[in-house]
C-alpha cells in the first residue's frame, strides 16, 4: 500500500487507487489520519480524476483540513441553523469568518476577541497544554493586527477530594491537573505580559477523566490597521515568522478530534506542543510594528494543522493559490520528513503575506527583534497549492478540494428532564450547617490561590480587578474592566457557564449561562456588547451527546437574538469523552461589555451603612443548584429565563445606575441570594441584617435575572419605585451593617462564614 | 535642565513587558520618554536612525517583566548583556549624577548588575552582585496590592512623596530581598546609615508585618533600596500601576505612584 519514492529524502506514494475499503481504513489508522472510510473514498475519487496516487504529505494535509477541529464537520450544520444569525449587529466588523471576532469600540478603535479550548493537550500534559493554549489564543488576536490586552481562562476539573485509589487508569488527579494548568497559564501569560483578568474554575466528577481548559483573549486595534487572514494578490510573498518548526505538535488536531483513553498518554505526548513565551513576546512587538507601518497584505497564525492549514486558507480566501518551498522552513531538528514539516504545530509561528517591495523592511524589523522570519512561498493566480522540496514537486492539489471539508447532519436525541427526573426539594433541617457547606464548596469558595498567581495588572490598564474590597481580604468581582485606549471608555470581561444546570437540562442550562454572563456585565455597569462561545461536548457520533450540543446551541442562539447581543467568534470542542464518560455539556461563554466611563464601574463589596435591595423575580428553581447538590436532593427544574425579561431588567439596571448612586452590585448565581449577599459582605467585612424573614426558596433558589444592589438609605424608596414603574420587581431585603450575616431565618457570625469561604478551595492546595 | 529637554529611556529586550505603561507615566509628567531596545545601544545590524547612546538620555529605566524569560536567576541575562556591552557607560552615567530606576524585574537587573546596593561611589557597578531577590516565601507568584512606608529622605525618586505610606501593587515570584547569609544585619546597618532603604512593607495600621503584607518574606521588610549616591533606585512594587487614579479605584487625580516619577523629574530639572 505504501511505495517509497526514489528521492533523496523520505517520501511515500500511498496506493489508494487500488485499495479496498478495508485497506483504506487501515491506511487512515496506520498514518494517524482519523478519517473515516467515506472520507477516504472521497479522496480516492479525487486522485482517480487526477490519474495518480497521493503522496503521504497530501493525505496528511487532507487529514488536518478535514478534522473535526479544523472544519467543524459535526457542528457546522447546527451552528448555521441556530447561531449564525445571532452574529449580526451593525457594530460588528467581522464575525465568525476569521480567527477572532472584530467589533467596533469607538470611532477610532475596534476590539478583537477569541475563545477556544485546549482540552486534550491539557489532560495529557497540563502545564504545556495550558501554556500553549494561551499562546494560541494570543496569536488568534494578534493576527487581526490587534494588541492583546487581556486573557481569560475558564477551567473545569474533577472533584478535588477524589481519592487517588479511585482514579481510572491513565487519569491524572484533579489536583495535579489544576496545579499544572494554573502554572502553565501563569508562566506563559505573566511572561508574555498580558494580564489574566477573568475566568472561572469549576469542579465536577464528569471532568475527572477529561478536564477542560478554555482560553480567551481580548485585543484592541485601530480600525484602519485591522489585518485579515488573506493574501493581497499574486506575487505576494509568504513570510514565516517566529519559532522554528519541529516534531512537537504533530497530529494535534487529529488527536483533539477523537476520544482520549488510557493509552493516550504514551501515544499522544508528541501531539502536545511546546510553548516559548520569550519568543512570543518579541513576535507580538514585531508583528504589531509591521502592521503599524502598513507593510503587510495579510496575517494569520499557525495553529491546528500548522503550515498545511494556513497557507492554503490565506491564498484561497483571496481567491488565489500558493507555491511553497518547504525546504526553506527553519527546523528545530534534522531528518524531518516533508509531511512532518507541513503539518507540525510547533508554537510561536505567524504567517505574513508581503508585497515584494516591502520584504526587506519586514525582514529588518524581525531581525531587530531577534525573531526569525523567512520567505517560504508566494501567491499564484490559479487556485492550486504546490509544494517543492529540494527541487522536487511533492504536492499538488486544488485548494478548494482541500479546504472543502465534509459536513455532517448528525442524528441527535434531546433530553426531556421533566420526564426523566422528579422533584424532591425540601427546606434544610439545619440552615447554618447547609449554608456553611455551600460557602466552603470549592465551586463557590474564594479563588485567590489562583487569581493572585496571574498578573492581572500588567499593562497598567486593569481598572476593575478580579478581586475587590479591602486590601488582602477581598471578594470576587463580577467582571473585570479594562481601559484599552486613552479615553475613559472601557471593556468589561466575564466568563460564565453553569455545567450542573447544563447536565440536567442542556437547553435551560445554556440559557441560564447566557443570563449569568449578561448579569455579570451589567453588575459592573457595562452595556452587554458581544460574546464568544467555546462549546465543549462529548462524542458527537453519539446521538445523546449531539442532542446536548444542539439544545445548548439552540438556547444560546435564542437568547442572543432576543437580546441583540451578537456572537462574534467561537470554537467547538467535541470528543471530550473517555470510556468512563463524557463531560457535562459545557458551553463556556466569554461576555464583553462596554463601559461608558471606567470611573463609574461598580464593585461588588458592601461599603456599609446602606440599604440592600433585591432586583428580580425569585421562583422555586433548584435544578442544577448548589443547594440541591449540597443537600443531595434531585430537581429537574433548571431556572428559566427569557431574552425579553433579561433585556427589560438589563435596561432598567443600567438606567438606574445613571439615576442613583449605587454603592455596590453583585449578580445572584450559584448558591442563590444567601451566597451573593455573603460574598458582598466578605469584601470589606460589612455584615448583613435582613429586613424580614427570608424563606429557603428566597435564600437558595438560583432563579435567573437577579441582582443585589446596595444604596444609600435615602435612595432606597425611589429606587424600588423606579423598577415598579417599569413593571419590574425590586424589594428592600435588608441593611449592610453589623458583624453578622443575619437572614432572620438563620444567622451566623461574619468571621466564621468568611473563614469557611476563604478556605473552601485553597485548603486542598497548600 | 528644562523639563521639555529631559529625555528618558525605558530599556527593553525580549521578555520585558512593562515598558509601555512606564513610558506613559513619564510622558504624563511632561518629559520625552521612549522604549529603547538594548541592541540599539550596541548592535551593528541597527540602522543609523535607530542607533542610540546612553548619553542621549538623562534617566534610564529597567522596566518590569521577565527579561529573557528569567529561566535562570531573574534579571541575570539582561544584566549580563548590559554589563558586557555598556558597563563603562553606565558607570559614567551614574557618576555624572543621572538617575536610574529599576522596577520589579528591573530591580532584579540592577542587583544582578551590581548597581545596587551600590555602596562604592567610585565603582558604582560592582564586579559581583552583593544581594539577591530570592523566590517568595509562599513559593508562588504574588499579584497583590502592598503598602509601603517611605524611609529615605535622600533618594531622588521619593523626595516629593509627602505621604508616610503609599500603595503600589506587586506582581512577582522572586522578590525576597536576601543578603549574604550571616551578614544580614551588617548590610541593613550599612544601608540605614547611608539612608539607602527607601521603602519597607507595612500593614494597614502602618506596622512592619508578615505575609501577606510583606508579600515575599523580604529581610527587614525591604521593598526598595537606592545606592550610596541616592540616584539609582530599585523596588519590587510597581509605581507605574498606581500612577493614575483610575488604576487604584479613584475617580479623579493620580495614584501614589505619580510622586515617584514627579520626584525624579524635579531632581533633573534642578540638575
Amino acid at each position: 500500500m505504501y511505495r517509497k519514492v526514489n528521492v533523496p529524502f523520505e517520501l511515500y506514494e500511498i496506493q489508494i487507487l487500488t485499495a479496498s475499503d478495508e485497506e483504506l481504513a487501515r491506511i487512515s489508522e496506520e498514518m494517524g489520519l482519523a478519517l473515516n472510510v467515506d472520507e477516504m473514498k472521497r479522496i480516492k475519487e479525487y486522485f482517480r480524476s487526477k490519474g495518480r496516487n497521493p503522496y503521504d504529505i497530501e493525505l496528511q494535509s487532507l487529514a488536518q483540513a478535514w478534522s473535526e477541529h479544523c472544519c467543524y464537520k459535526s457542528s457546522k450544520y447546527y451552528l448555521r441553523q441556530y447561531l449564525l444569525e445571532a452574529a449580526e449587529a451593525d457594530y460588528v466588523i467581522s464575525a465568525i469568518k476569521e480567527d477572532a471576532g472584530v467589533v467596533e469600540f469607538d470611532d477610532e478603535y475596534a476590539y478583537v476577541t477569541a475563545f477556544e479550548s485546549h482540552n486534550h493537550p491539557s489532560a495529557i500534559e497540563p502545564y504545556g497544554g495550558a501554556a500553549t493554549g494561551i499562546g494560541g489564543i494570543l496569536r488568534d488576536v494578534l493576527c487581526m493586527g490587534a494588541q492583546p490586552i487581556a486573557l481569560i481562562d475558564p477551567l473545569f476539573f474533577g472533584n478535588l477530594d477524589t481519592p487517588y485509589e479511585g482514579l481510572p487508569k491513565g487519569t491524572k488527579h484533579p489536583l495535579y491537573l489544576l496545579k499544572g494548568v494554573v502554572a502553565g497559564i501563569r508562566d506563559y501569560g505573566n511572561r508574555v505580559g498580558i494580564p489574566t483578568v477573568a475566568g472561572m474554575v469549576f469542579f465536577d466528577d464528569s471532568y475527572l477523566t477529561n478536564c477542560l481548559v478554555n482560553v480567551g483573549c481580548v485585543g484592541i486595534v485601530k480600525k484602519d490597521k485591522i489585518t485579515h487572514s488573506r493574501a493581497g494578490g499574486p506575487g505576494d510573498l509568504f513570510v514565516l515568522a517566529g519559532g522554528k518548526t519541529g516534531r512537537d505538535g504533530i497530529h494535534g488536531v487529529t488527536f483533539a478530534s477523537a476520544e482520549l483513553d488510557e493509552k493516550s498518554e504514551e501515544e499522544a505526548r508528541g501531539a502536545v506542543q511546546l510553548g516559548n513565551p520569550i519568543m512570543k513576546e518579541p513576535l507580538i512587538h514585531a508583528c504589531l510594528e509591521v502592521v503599524e507601518k502598513g507593510l503587510l497584505t495579510g496575517m494569520k497564525d499557525l495553529g491546528g494543522g500548522g503550515l498545511s492549514c494556513v497557507i492554503g486558507e490565506m491564498a484561497l480566501a483571496a481567491g488565489y493559490g500558493a507555491e511553497v518551498y518547504l525546504d526553506k522552513v527553519p527546523l528545530k531538528e534534522e531528518g524531518m520528513a516533508p509531511w512532518e514539516i507541513w503539518i507540525s504545530e510547533s508554537q510561536e509561528r505567524m504567517m505574513l503575506t508581503v508585497r515584494p517591495e516591502h520584504i526587506d523592511e519586514v525582514l529588518y524589523i524581525f531581525q531587530k527583534w531577534d525573531v526569525p522570519a523567512t520567505v517560504v512561498g508566494k501567491v499564484i493566480p490559479e487556485k492550486i497549492t504546490r509544494i517543492y522540496y529540494k527541487g522536487y514537486k511533492i504536492y499538488e492539489m486544488d485548494t478548494e478540494f482541500v479546504t472543502a471539508g465534509p459536513e455532517y447532519c448528525r442524528p441527535y436525541i434531546s433530553k426531556k428532564p421533566e420526564k426523566e427526573l422528579h422533584e424532591e426539594i425540601e427546606p434544610p433541617a439545619d440552615y447554618v450547617k447547609v449554608f456553611m457547606k455551600m460557602l466552603s464548596h470549592p465551586n463557590v469558595a474564594f479563588r485567590d490561590w489562583i487569581v493572585r498567581q496571574y498578573d492581572h495588572e500588567v499593562r497598567g490598564s486593569t481598572v476593575l480587578k478580579p478581586l475587590q474590597g479591602r486590601m488582602n481580604y477581598e471578594t470576587h468581582g463580577d467582571a473585570a474592566v479594562i481601559k484599552p485606549t486613552k479615553s475613559f471608555k472601557g471593556l468589561a470581561i466575564t466568563a460564565d457557564v453553569n455545567p450542573w444546570m447544563c447536565k440536567i437540562d442542556p437547553y435551560w442550562g445554556a440559557a441560564s449561562s447566557f443570563d449569568e454572563m449578561v448579569r455579570n456585565l451589567v453588575a459592573v455597569n457595562a452595556i452587554p456588547h458581544s460574546f464568544n462561545d467555546c462549546l465543549n461536548f462529548g462524542n458527537p457520533e453519539k446521538p445523546e451527546r449531539m442532542g446536548e450540543f444542539v439544545e445548548c446551541v439552540k438556547a444560546i442562539g435564542w437568547m442572543a437574538k432576543g437580546t441583540a447581543i451578537p456572537c462574534v467568534s467561537g470554537n467547538v470542542s467535541f470528543y471530550n469523552e473517555t470510556p468512563y464518560g463524557a463531560v457535562a455539556p459545557t458551553p463556556s461563554l466569554l461576555g464583553i461589555g462596554v463601559v461608558e466611563d471606567v470611573r463609574k464601574a461598580i464593585t461588588s463589596d458592601f461599603k456599609g451603612n446602606g440599604i440592600v435591595i433585591l432586583v428580580g423575580e425569585t421562583e422555586k428553581e433548584f435544578g442544577g443548584s448548589l443547594y440541591s447538590v449540597v443537600m443531595g436532593q434531585r430537581c429537574h427544574r433548571v431556572p428559566r429565563t427569557s431574552p425579553e425579561r433579561l433585556k427589560a431588567y438589563t435596561d432598567a439596571m443600567l438606567e438606574s445606575f445613571k439615576k442613583f448612586e449605587v454603592m455596590a452590585c453583585h449578580d445572584i448565581s450559584m448558591g442563590g441570594l444567601a451566597v451573593a449577599v455573603a460574598e458582598m459582605s466578605f469584601g470589606r467585612g460589612v455584615g448583613f441584617e435582613a429586613a424580614r424573614e427570608l424563606s429557603f426558596i428566597e435564600l437558595f433558589s438560583e432563579s435567573n435575572t437577579r441582582w443585589v444592589v446596595e444604596l444609600k438609605a435615602e435612595d432606597a424608596e425611589s429606587y424600588v419605585e423606579f423598577f415598579k414603574n417599569r413593571g419590574l420587581k425590586a424589594e428592600v431585603i435588608g441593611y449592610s451593617e453589623g458583624e453578622m450575616l443575619n437572614f432572620k431565618t438563620f444567622a451566623i457570625g461574619l468571621g466564621e462564614a468568611d473563614k469557611a469561604w476563604r478556605r473552601g478551595m485553597s485548603e486542598y492546595l497548600v | 535642565m528644562e523639563r521639555d529637554e529631559i529625555r528618558v529611556a525605558v530599556l527593553r529586550m525580549e521578555g520585558t513587558n512593562c515598558e509601555d505603561e512606564t513610558v506613559k507615566a513619564f510622558r504624563s509628567v511632561g518629559v520625552e520618554a521612549e522604549s529603547v531596545h538594548v541592541k540599539q545601544f550596541y548592535s551593528d545590524m541597527i540602522r543609523f536612525e535607530e542607533q542610540r547612546s546612553i548619553f542621549d538620555y538623562h534617566c534610564l529605566v529597567f522596566p518590569g517583566g521577565f527579561s529573557a524569560g528569567d529561566y535562570i536567576r531573574a534579571g541575570a541575562i539582561f544584566s549580563a548583556r548590559v554589563k558586557s556591552a555598556l558597563r563603562k557607560d553606565i558607570e559614567e552615567f551614574i557618576k555624572m549624577g543621572y538617575p536610574i530606576l529599576g522596577i520589579c524585574n528591573g530591580f532584579q537587573v540592577l542587583v544582578e548588575l551590581g548597581a545596587l546596593p551600590g555602596f562604592d561611589e567610585d565603582r558604582p557597578v560592582s564586579d559581583k552582585p552583593e544581594m539577591a531577590l530570592a523566590i517568595n516565601d509562599s513559593s508562588r507568584f504574588e499579584c497583590r496590592p502592598t503598602l509601603l512606608k517611605k524611609e529615605s529622605k535622600k533618594c531622588v525618586f521619593t523626595r516629593k512623596v509627602n505621604k508616610n505610606t503609599v500603595m503600589f501593587p506587586v506582581a512577582h515570584a522572586e522578590g525576597k530581598v536576601t543578603f549574604p547569609s550571616g551578614k544580614e544585619d551588617e548590610y541593613v546597618e550599612r544601608l540605614l546609615s547611608n539612608d539607602q532603604i527607601v521603602f519597607r512593607y507595612v500593614d494597614d495600621k502602618g506596622n512592619y508585618a508578615g505575609y501577606p503584607w510583606n508579600p515575599n518574606g523580604s529581610y527587614f521588610n525591604i521593598a526598595g533600596i537606592c545606592n550610596a549616591t541616592h540616584t539609582v533606585f530599585g523596588l519590587m512594587p510597581h509605581p507605574e500601576r498606581a500612577f493614575f487614579g483610575y488604576q487604584v479605584g479613584k475617580r479623579e487625580g493620580y495614584g501614589d505612584g505619580y510622586c515617584i516619577f514627579r520626584s525624579v523629574i524635579d531632581y533633573l530639572e534642578k540638575l
